[in-house]
């Protein structure tokens, strides 16, 4: 059965269009200059935004590729957890930079 | 379709009132921290994030219920969690726009935003969009509530020999009563901590089912195999069914949904202004929308995921006929005990109950700001602050919450024949959001839309949104990537693309235009009868407008209306309203953000670093509001006198329910001192003896 309309092509819909819509929310708030990566504090925001752009990106593809069968189901939840324990250790790290 | 009745024991009855005696207990005790309307309706401008992330859960969740989703759980698989995990798009511009603006610019309502960014007219019209949008919402919750509640309830009951039917509308007025009762007398406070014990016992019941329904299965293996592989998946197909489609939901819900959940829910928006300072806000959202939600789809769906699996293995149990409206409480009753039921069906109930109740108190802070304040204002022409004038407001803000209940369990009655609550919601999101959601957005992101564009984007943005909805096989149809038209409710979800749109192009044109349609004006006040004249234009577009509201004449004419109200618009505004480009600009939108800080602070904000300190606070006597602290302890804060300064309890788990901002005073010599005047003591709730925590704001 050809499930591409039903996998990868409303990936490539949710993270092309919302890539774009993503990134022009980011030009257009740093150009506006309410987003500052002057700041210490909107650096660690900036992590946090691509991080979450990252995290759903590689959340909808390790399902679609758990539901095709091309890895384990127990393999999504441990990839994600490894990127939550990353996303947390970063994150400390940064504020430490903000407040020294 | 096979439907059910009188599903539970009475163990689980008693544990559903038990529940709900308790909740309300619990919201009644933070109701008396209510003391005026900033209170009710922000809870004070005081929480932390933790808090707010988890009260926002309560109302996430309800709004985004377990009934409709494990409803598409149950027909479509694990693509049921597509509505939760699409809403990272647009966060840098709500982080970094809209809601420092909503703070720093001390708007109590989104009309508000309105009024100052444009115009009072402009306000007028937000208000009536908004008021729709909410009560619609609302109705959109009692219609769950009572799907979900109506299998548990027997068929009819016998009242002294009168046999009584149980009806859906019946539950439902019985539901909002209930709900009625302690947001009336609670508040803001009040459901931020009811919703943050709710939040917590309904994910624990969401991923207690699914545990429970796994076991049930005999393993997640048996449960993972039973399902077909385009269940697993975690989109729908791209364009078929019309019932449940990709690309018409991420129109509907990721982009117009994801927008007016963070730029125009109010109760949303009331959430993230009850938070302490606009980085608190910020990672509240982040936090909610990056692991709360993922969590949350897993809760709300996973009984549809359940009753599909035991549907292939054993349809004796669960039939694949059932109203996918009820899977949800019929995979509960067969997978948990008597009593646990019982404890399953009052965190779902609970849940939505925080969704409606979030909403009605957010509709009562609208009707306040922008209905009964501007009449008053207007009638008596000076209203006085102070508590007199306070007391009125909020005991007219719980009339209103009276009034909005009322209405919403009326606006049911719109939603109450689509196939499923999901299609439902996803109908009245499409047609309600788009004229809101492109004047907030540009309005905030694009300096030079005017008022005559965001005026002319409401009435010309709708004028076009009737005629599709009206015409979809001719006008949505080109937009429609291949979906199925159904001729019940044509285009459920996809209509979201046209009426964005319909609503961003003539905003768009509104605005390119602007100096054309100045030198237009202009010449027309030249002429000696420009007042007449101008009143024949703004007669000639109602005409139009009402043409294309009640559908007279055909097709081609209804169009060259619409046109006719898009021209016409724009010069009438211009003429009638008056708009200062740099005025209604300046601290809001994102270009001037700096400002609006300064104007919140009231002088150059303090961005340097410091530390926060440990206090222990003293009285003192005085009329002003200010807070003293050592020349040693401001120097470790980096702050200056005149700074904002943000004061709370130590105890970081009370989340900021006693906290108070002020500014710091005159610097003394006592170091790990705070000397506070009497209202700021009350104001923050603070006990003697115990050790506060100062920070600097800015």
């Amino acid at each position: 059965m050809n499930l591409f309309s039903h996998s990868w092509l409303p990936f490539i819909y949710l993270y092309g269009l919302g890539g774009i819509l993503f990134v022009a929310g980011i030009i257009i708030t740093l150009k506006a200059g309410s987003f500052d990566l002057k700041r210490p504090a909107h650096r660690k925001w900036m992590w946090i935004l691509l991080f979450g752009f990252f995290w759903y990106f590689s959340m909808h593809a390790l399902m679609t590729w758990a539901a095709l069968g091309t890895i384990s189901p127990y393999a999504v939840p441990i990839i994600l957890l490894a990127q939550v324990a990353i996303f947390i250790v970063v994150t400390l790290r940064f504020g430490k930079k903000a407040r020294a | 379709m096979q439907t059910f009745h009188s599903i539970g024991t009475t163990a689980d009855w008693i544990v559903m009132v038990v529940y709900f005696i308790a909740i309300m207990l619990f919201g009644s005790y933070f109701g008396r921290y209510t003391k005026n309307t900033s209170d009710f309706f922000f809870g004070g401008r005081r929480f932390s994030w933790w808090l707010i992330t988890m009260s926002i859960v309560a109302t996430g969740v309800g709004s985004h219920s377990f009934v409709k989703y494990s409803a598409k759980g149950f027909e479509h698989g694990i693509s049921s969690t597509m509505t939760y995990l699409n809403d990272w798009f647009f966060i840098a511009f709500f982080m970094f726009g809209w809601l420092p603006i909503i703070v720093y610019s001390k708007v109590r309502s989104i009309p508000e935003y309105f009024e100052k960014r444009f115009s009072p007219s402009s306000r007028f019209l937000a208000t009536i969009l908004l008021l729709l949008y909410m009560i619609g919402y609302i109705g959109i919750g009692f219609l769950t509530l009572g799907k979900a509640v109506i299998p548990m309830l027997p068929v009819a009951f016998t009242l002294f020999g009168l046999t009584i039917p149980i009806t859906l509308m019946g539950a439902i007025i019985v539901i909002a009563i209930v709900t009625g009762v302690y947001i009336t007398f609670g508040g803001q406070t009040a459901v931020i901590f009811t919703d943050l014990l709710q939040g917590f016992i309904l994910l624990f019941a969401g991923l207690l089912l699914f545990f429970f329904g796994i076991t049930y299965l005999g393993g997640f293996d048996i449960f993972w195999d039973l399902l077909p592989t385009e269940w697993k998946l975690p989109m729908a197909d791209f364009n078929q069914p019309s019932s449940f489609n990709f690309v018409g939901i991420f129109w509907q819900d990721a982009i117009a949904g994801s927008i007016g959940f963070l730029f125009m829910n109010q109760g949303l928006i009331m959430r993230f202004m009850a938070c302490k300072n606009v980085n608190e806000g910020r990672k509240a959202a982040a936090i909610n929308i990056l692991f709360v939600l993922p969590i949350s789809a897993i809760v709300v769906g996973n009984a549809g995921w359940i009753g599909k699996a035991i549907s292939i293995a054993s349809p004796e149990v669960v039939s694949p006929s059932v109203s996918p409206d009820q899977i949800f409480v019929v995979v509960a009753n067969i997978i948990s005990s008597p009593g646990v039921f019982g404890f399953i069906m009052a965190a779902l109930t609970a849940a939505l109950m925080s969704t409606v109740d979030t909403l009605i108190n957010a509709t009562a802070a609208i009707y306040i700001n922008d209905i009964y304040r501007p009449i008053r204002q207007y009638l008596k022409k000076n209203v006085i602050p102070g508590p007199e004038n306070d007391r009125r407001e909020l005991g007219a803000a719980r009339y209103a919450s009276v009034g909005v209940t009322i209405l919403g369990v009326l606006a049911v009655l719109a939603f109450k024949n689509f196939p499923t609550v999901y299609e439902a919601h996803g109908y009245f999101h499409s047609t309600l959001t788009p004229p809101l959601v492109v004047g907030i957005f540009l309005g905030v992101f694009w300096k030079r839309f005017t008022a005559s564009a965001v005026i002319t984007t409401f009435v010309g943005g709708v004028a076009l949104m009737i005629l599709g909805a009206r015409y979809p096989g001719i006008l949505i149809a080109p937009f429609d990537h291949g979906i199925e038209m159904n001729q019940a409710h044509p285009y459920s979800y996809i209509r979201a693309l046209y009426n964005t749109l319909v609503c961003s192009g003539v905003a768009v044109l509104a605005t390119l235009t602007t100096q054309l349609q100045v030198s237009l004006i202009s010449n027309i006040r030249s002429k000696a009868n420009n007042t007449l004249l101008m009143n024949g234009i703004l007669v000639v577009a109602i005409l139009f407008f009402g043409i294309v509201a009640f559908g007279i004449a055909g097709l081609t004419l209804q169009v060259a209306a619409a046109v006719g109200v898009i021209v016409l618009v724009p010069l009438a505004v211009t003429y009638f309203v008056h708009y200062d480009e740099e005025d209604n600009t300046l601290g809001l939108t994102a270009s001037s953000i700096h400002i609006a800080r300064k104007q919140f602070k009231g002088s150059d904000p303090n961005d340097q670093e410091g530390e926060k300190i440990l206090v222990h606070w003293r009285l003192f006597e005085s009329d002003a509001s200010s807070m003293g602290f050592s020349s040693n302890d401001m120097d470790q804060m980096s702050a200056k006198q005149g700074d904002l300064v943000y004061l709370s309890d130590k105890r970081s788990w009370l989340g900021g329910l006693k906290s108070v901002h002020s500014t710091y005073a005159e610097p003394h010599s006592e170091d790990g001192i705070v000397y506070l005047t009497p209202d700021l003591i009350e104001s923050g709730l603070f006990a003697e003896g115990r050790e506060l925590l100062a920070e600097k704001e800015m």
